[in-house]
């Protein structure tokens, strides 16, 4: 004999199973007077159990729907200020800082630290020294040189 | 035409107001009777149904309509309901909840189908005990059973609920049903 089909009793006594199982379960049935037993008690108690679960006790409906109405409101009350709807106008000046913010910020984002900006160049041109840089970098050798040349001299000032 | 669940679903993700009270309209006693079926509390069942629909209407965007609405719904709400009854677990192990509403039942209410009034009290007394064995139960077995007598789901509606396969369905109602069975054997 099949294995016996306790958990689909259930579906069998409420008419689900697809008819390949059903016929399956039922020819169970004919075959296994224990099965066939336990299936009889099975639709007693789910008759019963509408009964003895029993009926809440009676509420107000109306009262019902008031408390509900009362703790919605109650619960929109709660909703964290970043949810909740905001006035045009502050909205609007929020919106507005923000695009400032975006476009300032976006500007200084785009220099480098070492960049020169336009305001330096108008600057460096105003000096004329920086035209000759080459020159100013060399300052330092051309120093160098006439010690180099006079060292003779600075050796016999110190001695005497 | 009325319009249907999924339709008022999305108006409510528009945040349509008249939509969402007829939503509540239509799914407040069974949620509430679901909520209470697992909680077995009658102020419990009304907060955790309530919060159901606060949910509802926070998220009905998120509905896609892969399913229906009412199965979308049941999801929120037991996962809502079984979150409460994990949370409080350790409170119920230090006071016993005196506003227990488990002896409140339609039992009390309700005719026997039998004239015999020694058989009436064996059935009454059979069906509390079930009834007391259904609260011991597993709460996600607890659910799969509700949800199966109470709202008459299917086992891939269930399974789409409690977010697991349609074989662990199957073994949860087994294991419960199982349980159950013992419970009325013995007496």
């Amino acid at each position: 004999m099949a294995r016996h089909p306790d958990t689909d009793l259930v579906p069998y006594l409420r008419g689900e199973l697809p008819p390949a199982e059903r016929e399956r379960v039922a020819r169970h049935l004919e075959e296994c007077p224990d099965c066939k037993q336990d299936t009889e008690l099975l639709r007693d108690l789910l008759g019963n159990l509408a009964h003895a679960i029993g009926e809440p006790p009676e509420i107000s409906w109306p009262r019902y729907r008031a408390e509900l109405r009362a703790k919605l409101e109650a619960r929109r009350a709660l909703v964290p200020w970043w949810r909740r709807p905001m006035p045009l106008a502050l909205s609007a000046s929020l919106a507005g800082a923000l695009l400032f913010v975006a476009v300032w910020g976006g500007r200084e984002l785009t220099k480098s630290p070492d960049a020169i900006g336009p305001e330096e160049v108008a600057i460096g041109n105003e000096l004329g020294l920086l035209q000759e840089i080459r020159t100013v970098e060399r300052l330092d050798l051309l120093e160098d040189f006439e010690v180099i040349t006079n060292l003779d001299r600075l050796a016999s000032e110190r001695q005497g | 035409m009325d319009p249907s669940d999924e339709a008022l679903c999305e108006r409510v993700a528009r945040r349509d107001e008249a939509a969402f009270d007829l939503l509540v309209s239509r799914y407040q006693e069974r949620a509430y009777r679901l909520a209470w079926s697992i909680l077995r509390n009658g102020e419990d069942a009304r907060d955790v149904s309530q919060e159901a629909f606060i949910r509802l209407y926070e998220t009905a965007g998120s509905f896609q309509g892969k399913s229906k609405f009412s199965t979308w719904f049941y999801r929120i709400l037991v996962n809502l309901c079984l979150d409460h009854k994990r949370k409080h677990k350790w409170w119920k192990l230090w006071i016993r909840d005196d506003d227990d509403d488990r002896s409140d039942t339609i039992l009390d209410r309700q005719p026997a189908p039998v004239n015999d009034p020694v058989d009436k009290l064996s059935r009454e007394e059979t069906l509390k005990a079930l009834g007391a064995a259904v609260e011991r139960l597993a709460p996600r077995q607890r659910a799969a059973v509700l949800l199966r007598v109470q709202e008459d789901m299917a086992t891939y509606e269930i399974a789409r609920v409690l977010k697991c396969s349609e074989a662990t369905v199957r073994v949860h109602l087994h294991r419960a049903l199982a349980t159950l069975k013992k419970t009325v054997e013995k007496r």
